[in-house]
């Protein structure tokens, strides 16, 4: 008997069976995020294009729609028109702010250049904006009401409806 | 009346192969011959049940008998037959039988082909396969059935999937992953033998090898053309996403690829016996992790489409099997255990072992990441997510690693090689390296990792090639035509040295135009009105128009692109948009243009209500048909290493501890 191989072995299954055991039931593209009706975590962003640091508090006084992508995740391609012409709507009534997840300026740039824009695009270095939100996958979007308190949270790309109906407990 | 037909079939192998099962461990603990005959017989009954109740339920779609509950729910009298057909692996249930049913066929086939031969490990193997196949009885009887009645049958159905009826490769894809995935099962019963039995010899070695080569075979084809599905229907223009069922059917070829290079070591010095067992367990274990990552909907893919309530029970049987390996090996592996040694870490065996290295690091990498929102929500409640860039960033210099072991392995000799014999040896590729590297920066590649690949990849061919015309040369010396040579030397005698090295030829080829075609790759976004053209990676493209078809059960959207080439007509293409009615999205199709050189790869975006306009996404990539290709190559090359061959074992490999430094590659061939 190997108690070595025994050992390691069995503590290997039991965490890969506890975690699996754990995830089962969930429906991973719908998570309540712990933040809901908390305060939105701070954060002071540079803006993609432009030497401009954002911070969230400027917004303090309207809702935002808070949305995390990626230009390598396929579904945020299909998004980015849907957030764009609902942006371009909501004009100073709502103000939309994207936040780019483990990506580089240079290609968010030129996806930016080639699809067009209409809010600020912002970076995350190291990801640091995306833990402190929990994001659980891009892309996702926090929304937040005029207080910037967190009302909802939306994992996958988003239909114009989806956003109009999060957006009416943000406007609240 | 079908209906319950299939259920009778179905429950008929849950007793068989459960009594099967126990037959086969009672044989293997006593011995008995007259017991291996009987858990035999109960693997070919087993075997029958599932190919009837197969036949059943094709039979009950076919003639759509709506009566069935899977036929219900998948059948339509609107679809073409061979999408009837194929409707068996469409949805969850049906799935699961396909899956029987090729268990089925391999539990007998192991069974026919093994009959007089290695009778000390059979009844413990067919008892492993056995209780394999009651788990998946059961699951076809209980949680996953597909023989249900419906009490008021519709009159038609919704027809399957559409992503199934959208790609001709949907329909090859999952019945290879299947071969692949449910194949594992049989390396899998022979390795729980190896260790019931207390013993490894190398006379077993044959059939544990060629029953992990021929899964092995399957799960690369389908992992290709899985990537190449995506490629020809997904319209982003890529073929990898690292998406959670992606890895899923990539962890276990990792596994078995590196099992298929430590059973080398097995076999030539004798030693890591027991681990190669454990890379044969984890194969098995982590085609049923796989299962359960697609079938749970615990996982977040784009591509999980059959979520079900069988989650749990499949973790069950996950946890069942894990427990009883780990529990085996522990018990087990010391008594596996020769005394052989490695000589020197620079030697042939050396990098075979820093090989398996790589490829267990890589399989814990994308496992890890796979799971890693997993094991954060459990740590901490809260969900964290690993992008692509994580596993591109760990994936990038393993495979070059891998690349640079495809090279530098094979020119190393056995056992311990003096400074002359390295030098020798390794030298000489640097030159095809670096000329590929240079080729490939006068084109226009400057990503550093790239280049790196690109010289691999070069010193990996010479080195490749050079192993492959060795044998020719010296069978040329001894008489004889380059014909006569090749067919002696490399199909006759070096079958299976020859074959991995068209699977390392292959492989090559994969990993340098995986490398160049995800860095060198173009993408242009456009508008154009009707009759308007476009430049772009120096085609001229035409919009000529757009055509709306329908089709009983889709309705196409496409759009119709003159391709030019300096003035010159290249060709006409057509991506479209199907709209099925059981789907609210529409399904795109690009068109693809595919030259040795590069894809002219053409995606709609969006098409104006007048259908006077459309945005479109145009991109081109250097190398990609390479890798489809390439891919066959590997498993044309597995193909023949597997082929069996009369001239058993020679005495030089026999005596395989004892072959030294001194000999040329050639002396040292591994024949079957």
């Amino acid at each position: 008997m190997n108690r070595t191989v025994l050992i390691v072995g069995l503590i290997i299954v039991a965490a890969i069976v506890a975690i699996l055991f754990m995830g089962l039931g969930n429906d991973p593209a719908h998570i309540d995020s712990p933040l809901i009706g908390s305060p939105a975590p701070g954060f002071a962003l540079k803006a993609v294009g432009s030497d401009e640091t954002i911070d969230l508090t400027r917004y303090r006084g309207k809702p935002v729609v808070l949305n995390f992508w990626a230009t390598w995740c396929r579904p945020c391609w299909d998004e980015h028109p849907v957030l764009t012409a609902n942006a371009q709507m909501a004009g100073d009534r709502v103000q939309y702010l994207g936040v780019v997840f483990q990506d580089e300026e240079s290609k968010i740039r030129s996806f930016l250049e080639q699809r067009g824009w209409a809010y600020p695009t912002l970076v995350d270095q190291a990801g640091k904006t995306a833990i402190a939100y929990g994001v659980g996958g891009v892309p996702e979007t926090y929304f937040l009401d005029k207080n910037g308190i967190i009302v909802a949270k939306f994992a996958g790309p988003m239909s114009a409806e989806d956003i109009e109906k999060n957006l009416r407990k943000a406007m609240q | 009346m079908t209906a319950s037909l299939g259920r009778f079939l179905i429950l008929a192998s849950v007793l068989v192969s459960a009594a099967g099962a126990f037959i086969g461990f009672a044989a293997g603990q006593k011995q008995s011959p007259e017991g291996l005959k009987w858990a035999r017989r109960f693997a070919y009954a087993f075997a029958a049940l599932m190919l009837l109740a197969t036949v059943v339920m094709e039979y009950a779609l076919i003639t759509h008998d709506f009566s069935v509950q899977y036929v219900a729910q998948v059948g339509s009298r609107d679809v073409p037959l061979w999408v009837t057909i194929v409707s068996l692996w469409s949805s969850l249930e049906g799935s699961i039988l396909f899956w029987g049913f090729i268990l089925g066929i391999y539990i007998a086939g192991a069974t026919r082909l093994n009959i007089g031969k290695h009778e000390e490990y059979m009844p413990y193997a067919i008892g492993t396969w056995l209780g394999c196949g009651a788990f998946f009885a059961f699951l076809i009887a209980g949680p996953a059935n597909p023989f249900l009645t419906v009490p008021n049958p519709p009159l038609n159905g919704p027809g399957p999937n559409p992503l199934l009826q959208n790609h001709v490769l949907m329909i090859i894809h999952p019945p290879m992953l299947y071969l692949g995935y449910v194949g594992m099962t049989i390396p899998f019963g022979f390795a729980m033998a190896a260790l019931l039995r207390k013993r490894l010899g190398h006379s077993f070695l044959r059939p544990l090898r060629a029953s992990l080569l021929l899964p092995w075979i399957f799960l690369t084809i389908a992992i290709m053309l899985g990537g190449w599905w995506a490629y020809e229907v997904l319209g982003w223009g890529g073929y990898w996403a690292w998406d959670p069922v992606e890895n899923a059917s990539l962890l276990p070829w990792l596994t078995a690829t590196a099992a298929l290079h430590s059973a080398v070591v097995m076999e030539r010095r004798g030693i890591l016996k027991g681990w190669t067992v454990t890379l044969v367990q984890a194969s098995f274990l982590l085609t049923i992790l796989g299962t359960f990552m697609t079938r749970s909907g615990v996982f977040n893919s784009v591509h999980s489409f059959t979520q079900s309530s069988i989650g749990p029970t499949i973790l069950v049987f996950l946890a069942v099997t894990l427990i009883a390996s780990v529990v085996l090996l522990a018990l087990r592996i010391d008594s596996l255990e020769s005394d052989g040694n490695i000589e020197s870490a620079v030697s042939r065996e050396g990098m075979f072992l820093v090989n398996n290295l790589i490829f267990v690091v890589l399989t814990f990498t994308v496992l890890v990441g796979t799971c890693f929102p997993l094991i954060v929500e459990a740590v901490k409640g809260k969900q964290m997510s690993v992008g692509r860039p994580y596993f591109d960033a760990m994936a990038v210099p393993m495979g070059a690693a891998l690349l640079f072991l495809i090279g530098v392995g094979p020119a190393l000799p056995w056992g311990r090689a003096t400074k002359r014999e390295m030098v020798r040896a390794l030298v000489p590729p640097i030159g095809a390296g670096v000329v590929v590297a240079v080729i490939g920066a006068l084109l226009g590649v400057r990503n550093p990792w790239t280049l790196v690949t690109l010289f691999f990849g070069g010193y990996a061919v010479h080195v490749t090639l050079a192993q492959m015309w060795l044998p020719l040369v010296q069978r040329m010396k001894r008489g004889g035509s380059f014909g006569e040579a090749l067919v002696d030397a490399q199909l006759r005698r070096g079958r299976r040295r020859f074959g991995s090295y068209i699977v390392h030829a292959g492989a090559t080829i994969v990993l340098v135009a995986i490398a160049v075609s995800s860095t060198q790759r173009t993408s242009q976004e456009m508008t154009l009105k009707r009759g308007q053209t476009a430049q772009a990676a120096g085609y001229s493209i035409t919009f000529t128009g757009i055509e709306e078809r329908a089709e009983p059960h889709r309705q196409s959207t496409i759009a119709h692109f003159n391709v030019t080439k300096d003035g010159k007509p290249v060709t006409t293409m057509d991506p479209r948009m199907n709209q099925y009615a059981a789907m609210r999205e529409p399904i795109g199709t690009p068109a693809v243009h595919s030259t040795i050189l590069s894809d002219l790869y053409i995606s709609i975006m969006n098409i104006a209500p007048d259908q006077q306009s459309a945005g479109f996404v145009v991109i081109n990539t250097p190398m990609v048909s390479w890798i489809w290709i390439a891919v066959l190559l590997m498993g044309l090359g597995g193909l023949v290493a597997l082929i069996p061959h009369r001239a058993v074992v020679m005495s030089v490999v026999a005596a395989a501890p004892a072959a030294s430094a001194g000999e040329a590659p050639a002396a040292t061939l591994i024949r079957s």
